[in-house]
């Protein structure tokens, strides 16, 4: 199958010190990838390097030719002003600026999709209601809305059932199922072991370096979860400038 | 004296208050759309900021051609620009917040500024010239004001859906387009057009009182942000209309008249507007029924 | 030959040019007090100024250099009646063993609303009042150049007084009916007192007031209803109020006149003479017929 992803040598970081070492490794098109790690492994790092929020300290990352709107982008923690008096339906909307860009108008098929989007993940009726009424797990679902509006190559999850009861984590888990059978890529970065083992296919265990990569029963063993559970969490003010270790192999 | 002759007849006597609301209706529609913007991404008090940072460019005008009013635009506007714009950048590519980059930049600009003017030798207070008054409405200054009233709203409704979402999910438009950032300059830009063009025409009182006090009135009566600017606009010619009625009537500069009525009308939209206002929040009537 | 060295070395002394360097520190508040000072003192005294020419002596901020100048000062000429408002603080911050001499000290003042007209000088008859202060305040602060000071003075009180009558023949002949004038402040209260014409003004007495739009309703209403012909600029403020109200009575635009402060030496009013002149020059060939 094609890659859609390429990481080369990649190391991600801040301020020098890498949050993400040395990874290598491919991504297929249409996969459907967990990121799974203790905290502070650098799940959030690797998305923000795919997105190109995050230049590479070093190595590169190739993305077949998709460019910026080509990806969907859903951070954790979103510096979404809350008070800004704009109203569920065109913040939703928003999702759409691939199609309508500057001026497009928002025309009658427009209208439609943006209202199938809402009742796909169950915010019908909430239109006319300003972003600040809505509880925290709304948002989430009125991001995932916008995600799908964004009808993206490339989808790219922060931890997104954090803070979310599990009815509604439920039901956007469908939402990525459906989007994986759409033939999309998608990455998610994870916590809950169980979910990822039940729905997802490829994991790659990050522990601030790859751990293991590759089909999710092979990668999720107690032998590996040790080896990332072992990890140092805080960057190393002495640490001395990298020589190039040989990469980690993924599978 | 009727109420119609108190309300009508100052404008119909006397052409310097014709000019005065002309230019009070121009300033209120380019001005106003403007101030909901700044006042929604917390940049109220950029216009003070401004006012001094563009001393530095009138300062040089000064310099090379004396106490020439067009000279001195041109420099301020060109300090204004690079000062938006330098703070702009800062704040984008480091993790310094809008405010602060603002503040050092204005700072620095106007301790340059009154340094270039001491160069020269006089104490004047360029700023003071520079700065006019709205009952002196001439041609050139008229026509300046009405301008940039045009080129603000026409610049405005390109910019106005990256603006907006700019405005909310910054991050969010930064992975789907480019658009961000020169939206940005572009709505800084406008500011340091209104600001400047509104000082020398208005004065920094006006100007900047016009741009703040209507936004805020705006955000009592308004969920919707197209909704707020619409309510900006209106509330500003009417403040500018009242604030001239006033100043006409009672011996109170116009200036202050007018942002005296803005602000009766912000005290009352506190009280009784209708979205967060204080006697809605105390009195809520009774609940729905779903 | 001890002798002859010793009186070789008094003369050396006294001739030193070294001597000249005695000369009395006078600080003067602004250009027009400055240029009074120069002419009464000459050179046995050595001015500095604090608000230089085209600048606005209502509201200066004074520097560093100003307290410097302060504290080395032997004499302080200021004008007085409120006209100083940032000097209590500068004088009191600097020190210095400066005298103080206010030349406007022996004038009654005129009323401006509420408070004193500071702009005394307008008036020359004032103006030699100016000059005897400030030849006494001379005389205290140094009493061996007593002679000079009053040869200078009586010389520059002649021409003061040559300049007096010049302005009364220049507005005798003006026609009466026309001798009214509009300027954008209230600086020429005294002028108008002495000489007899009229100056209506917008703003009030300092430039930082701002007009309402019934002050300037009135002002056109009147402008119209006395057939005020002529409207004149002032160097230091915008111009476009004066302008404007000069478009809608149909007012000439006259020119400018010169009120707070000198213009440096390529200007038209590099001294109080110069300054006086020039005003009155404006006026008549706006005024007259």
């Amino acid at each position: 199958m094609a890659a859609q992803l390429q990481f080369r040598n990649v190391t991600l970081g801040y301020d020098r010190h890498p949050a993400v070492h040395h990874l290598t490794g491919d991504v297929a098109r249409g996969a459907l990838l967990a990121v799974i790690g203790p905290n502070g492994a650098g799940k959030s790092t690797l998305l923000r390097g795919l997105v190109g929020i995050l230049k590479p300290l070093s190595g590169s990352i190739s993305l077949d030719g998709l460019d910026a709107r080509d990806i969907a982008y859903l951070p954790q923690t979103a510096d979404i002003d809350r008070s800004f008096p704009i109203s569920v339906f065109d913040f939703v909307g928003t999702g759409l600026w691939r199609a309508t860009g500057f001026f497009g108008g928002i025309g009658k098929a427009q209208r439609e999709k943006i209202a199938r989007a809402l009742s796909a993940v169950g915010l019908s009726g909430f239109e006319n209601r300003t972003i600040g009424t809505l509880s925290g797990g709304q948002m989430q679902r009125l991001l995932f809305a916008r995600v799908m509006l964004q009808d993206a190559r490339m989808i790219l999850l922060d931890e997104p059932f954090n803070a979310i009861d599990s009815r509604t984590a439920a039901d956007l888990l469908l939402l990525v199922k459906r989007w994986h059978a759409e033939g999309r890529t998608v990455a998610a970065a994870l916590h809950d072991m169980e979910m990822v083992r039940i729905n997802f296919p490829e994991t790659l265990l990050l522990a601030r370096g790859p751990v293991a990569w590759g089909p999710t029963s092979e990668v999720l063993t107690p032998e590996n979860l040790l080896v990332a559970m072992r990890m140092c969490e805080a960057f190393d003010d002495s640490a001395a400038a990298c020589v190039d270790d040989p990469p980690l192999q993924a599978a | 004296m009727s109420l119609s002759a108190a309300l009508v007849a100052p404008f119909t006597d006397f052409e310097f208050m014709r000019r005065a609301l002309a230019a009070v209706i121009a300033l209120s529609l380019g001005g106003a759309p403007i101030g909901v913007f700044l006042m929604l991404r917390r940049m109220s008090l950029v216009g003070d900021a401004m006012a001094h940072a563009i001393l530095p460019g009138a300062a040089i005008g000064f310099l090379l051609y004396g106490l020439n009013l067009l000279a001195m635009i041109l420099g301020g506007l060109i300090a204004g620009f690079l000062v938006a714009i330098l703070a702009g950048v800062v704040t984008r590519s480091t993790g310094l917040k809008e405010d602060a980059s603002l503040a050092t930049f204005y700072l620095a600009s106007l301790a340059l500024g009154v340094t270039i003017v001491s160069v020269k030798g006089t104490n004047i207070d360029l700023l003071h010239v520079l700065f006019g008054d709205i009952l002196a409405m001439d041609d050139q200054t008229l026509l300046v004001v009405a301008f940039n009233a045009t080129i603000t709203l026409v610049v405005l409704a390109v910019v106005y859906r990256p603006l907006v979402i700019e405005s909310v999910d910054p991050l969010f438009l930064r992975t789907v387009s480019r658009a961000g950032t020169p939206a940005h300059l572009a709505f800084l830009a406008l500011v340091v057009i209104n600001l400047v063009s509104g000082f020398q025409a208005l004065g920094t009182l006006l100007a900047v009182g016009l741009m703040i006090l209507p936004a805020g009135i705006a955000r009592f009566w308004s969920r919707h942000i197209t909704g707020m600017i619409c309510v900006a606009v209106l509330s500003a010619i009417l403040s500018g209309y009242a604030g001239l009625v006033l100043s006409f009537q009672t011996r109170i500069p116009s200036g202050p008249a007018i942002i005296l009525v803005a602000a009766v009308l912000y005290i009352a939209s506190v009280l009784f507007g209708s979205v967060g206002g204080v006697v809605r929040q105390l009195f809520p009537g009774r609940h729905l029924e779903a | 030959m001890r002798r002859l060295w010793l009186i070789l070395f008094a003369v050396a002394i006294v001739a030193n040019p070294l001597h000249a360097e005695d000369r009395l520190k006078v600080v003067a508040s602004f250009s027009i007090l400055g240029d009074i000072v120069k002419n009464v003192g000459g050179d046995r005294v050595d001015v500095t100024t604090l608000v230089g020419p085209n600048s606005d002596v209502h509201v200066y901020a004074p520097a560093p250099s100003d307290a410097k100048k302060v504290t080395d000062a032997g004499l302080l000429v200021i004008n007085g009646l409120g006209l100083e408002g940032w000097l209590p603080r500068l004088v009191q911050s600097a020190g210095g063993k400066a005298t103080i001499v206010t030349a406007s000290n022996g004038i009654a003042p005129l009323k401006l609303g509420s408070q004193a007209d500071p702009h005394a000088w307008q008036s020359v008859v004032n103006a030699k009042i100016y000059v005897a202060n400030i030849r006494d305040g001379l005389i205290a602060s140094d009493p061996e150049d007593t002679a000079v000071f009053r040869t200078n003075a009586e010389r520059y009180l002649a021409e003061l007084d040559g300049l007096d009558a010049e302005v009364r023949a220049a507005i005798a002949k003006i026609p009466p009916e026309r001798r009214k004038v509009i300027s954008t402040h209230d600086a020429f209260g005294y002028f108008a007192a002495t000489y007899g014409l009229e100056f209506v003004a917008p703003i009030g007495v300092s430039t930082e007031s701002e007009p309402s739009a019934r002050d300037i309703a009135t002002l056109i209403q009147q402008i119209k209803a006395d057939k005020i012909p002529a409207v004149f600029l002032e160097n230091l403020s915008d111009d476009r109020l004066i302008r404007r109200i000069a478009a809608e009575t149909g007012a000439r635009v006259g020119g400018t006149l010169y009120s707070d402060s000198l213009t440096d030496e390529k200007g038209p009013a590099p001294t109080y003479i110069a300054l006086v002149r020039h005003n009155i020059k404006a006026l008549t060939s706006a005024l007259g017929s």
